[in-house]
């Protein structure tokens, strides 16, 4: 997305939303939304497939059953 | 001021003369509030003290004793009766509810919201420990920064270089540990915002699991990535703030965890354990000082062992969408109606992000399942990995621009280089104290990482660096 693009973007996209942006902020906005582009542009590497699904109420690990720390004198290996 | 009443006391020996009969819990409140008014006028943490309550809390624990003592209960009952952080004063981020207060969460807008009708869950936790809440913590607005240069209530300073960041967006709770304030405080971290600020302000900080600690009762930022926890000026009263904090809530949908895991009473000890220091990204972004710290943590711990994160560049990328996202369309409604209102400093990032379109999220959250196996993945070969938590000490206030190792980055954004990939995995991290030799006598932090749920393992190193001397808080020039 070039520079003209995104503010174009912005300017659309920010009054679908009712957002009352000035000439100057929504300039300032289209730069932020360009570095974030770019970034996004990484995730296309990520490889997902058509069966790689959204993550859930996101949970890092199930909580263990039982609990490790009780099973040594020690921090448990 | 007795020995007991020094500012840099940790929460464990306040607790105990508290019990003994060394000191009242009163008598620590009102040195408490005396450290906030000799310090806070060039500090800037506090943006509100809650006086007439600290003494109410004092007061109740002080009577509950001398109550206790007269019917001759002994030490381990007193301990149980008046809990583990018996007389302990502490502050919070001004994110968490104080029944009463308004939940301004760094904002101007909130202020026409409705007091608070109760605390938060966690602040009613440390007051069942009974610890003694002082005062709401400065932050960034609407926790979106690493800085803490609120432009509403002012710059949050560093107590150790007054003209520098005390990072963000916990800067408050960082700054006033740091300045001997009290010797705990409560903050909140999606990408880094507790420990960021521990890095800069020299202090312990931990972001638990994701998912460990109840969020309710906070004003939200990013609910898919949103973490609590607790900074203390040791490691001990970091572990028992922490224990006090834990317990289950079926009312957060995000609160996991089923039971308390203390970490407190656990013996120190790292042998056996399978330790590395983090590459590639991280040393990608690392500066000398940053380096430094890491080499001496691994130096201390016996390690050699050098260890790739998978995917961290790919993690950071999508944590920043996903907040930018949520976080744009948390606050649509102000946005629309009070633009002019918000921090000057972070509104044109909130009106990006509710601009994103829906597949840069949708992406990014799908990518987050995938990220997270490759981190199971991870800790099936290490049990605790370290890397710095900032790429630099701190910065001078009003920094725009870094060089981080000849490129140029923007300073807001990137204090968190080194802390979102972590976050983004949910893994829990201590954040050490450190101090290297090239930065003027600014701290610069260590993040302690643990595969989810093992906090006890990342306490564990935190513990041997800590008892090694390489890891500490230092008295602060304010």
């Amino acid at each position: 997305m070039n520079e003209a693009l995104c503010l174009q973007y912005v300017k659309t996209t920010a009054g679908l939303l009712q957002l009352p942006l000035c000439d100057a902020q929504a300039t300032r906005v289209a730069l932020h939304l360009q570095r974030t582009a770019a970034m996004a542009r990484l995730l296309d590497s990520a490889g997902l497939t058509a069966h790689d699904e959204l993550v859930e109420i996101f949970c890092p690990a199930p909580f263990p059953a039982v609990d490790p720390t009780l099973d040594s004198a020690g921090p448990s290996r | 001021m007795s020995a007991v009443m020094n500012p840099y006391h940790d929460a464990a020996h306040m607790a105990e003369a508290v019990r003994q009969g060394e000191v009242s819990a009163r008598e620590l409140v009102t040195a408490s509030l005396a450290r906030i008014e000799a310090t806070d006028a060039s500090v800037n943490a506090f943006t509100c003290q809650t006086q007439a309550r600290a003494f109410a809390e004092a007061d109740a624990v002080d009577a509950r004793r001398s109550a206790l003592v007269k019917q001759g209960h002994g030490q381990a009952q007193l301990r149980d009766a008046l809990g583990p952080l018996a007389g302990v004063p502490y502050a919070v981020k001004n994110l968490y509810d104080i029944a009463g207060e308004v939940t301004v969460a760094g904002s101007v807008i909130n202020r026409s919201h409705p007091p608070a009708k109760a605390d938060a869950f966690l602040v009613k936790q440390l007051k069942t420990a009974g610890a003694v809440l002082v005062g709401a913590l400065n932050m960034d607005e609407y926790a979106y920064g690493f800085t803490t240069e609120n432009t509403h209530y002012g710059p949050c300073h560093n107590p150790h270089d007054l003209t520098r960041l005390s990072g963000g967006s916990s800067g408050g709770s960082g700054a006033a540990v740091a300045a001997g304030q009290v010797p705990v405080s409560l903050g909140s971290d999606t990408n880094g915002s507790i420990r960021v600020p521990s890095s800069l302000c020299g202090v312990w900080g931990l972001k638990p699991t994701f998912g460990r600690l109840s969020r309710r009762g906070t004003y939200p930022f990013v609910h898919s990535i949103d973490h609590l926890g607790p900074i203390a000026n040791s490691v001990a009263g970091l572990a028992l703030a922490y224990d006090a904090l834990q317990g289950p809530d079926a009312l957060d949908p995000g609160c996991h965890a089923l039971r308390v895991q203390p970490v407190a009473a656990m013996p120190a000890g790292v042998k056996g354990l399978r330790l590395g220091a983090l590459n590639g990204y991280f040393d990608d972004h690392a500066s000398a000082a940053a380096r430094e710290v890491v080499a001496l943590a691994a130096s201390t711990l016996g390690t050699t062992a050098s260890v790739h994160w998978p995917d961290a560049g790919l993690a950071r990328a999508a944590a920043f969408i996903i907040t930018a996202s949520e976080g744009g369309s948390l606050h649509l409604d102000d946005l629309r109606t009070q633009l002019a209102a918000f921090e000057p400093l972070s509104v044109d990032r909130f009106v990006a992000g509710a601009l994103q379109p829906a597949d840069w999220y949708l992406r990014a959250q799908r990518f987050r399942r995938i990220y997270r196996d490759r981190i199971h993945a991870l800790f099936a070969d290490w049990d605790v990995l370290i890397t710095a938590a900032t790429p630099v000490s701190a910065p001078l206030i009003g920094t725009e621009w870094l060089d981080i190792n000849g490129t140029q980055q923007p300073c807001r954004a990137a204090m968190g280089l080194l802390t979102q990939p972590i976050s983004f995995a949910g893994c829990p991290v201590v954040t050490a104290p450190m101090w290297p030799t090239n930065t003027g006598g600014m701290p610069l932090g260590l993040q302690i990482i643990a595969a989810p749920w093992r906090e006890d393992l990342a306490f564990a190193v935190a513990r041997q660096l800590s008892d090694a001397g390489v890891a500490h808080v230092k008295l602060a020039a304010c």
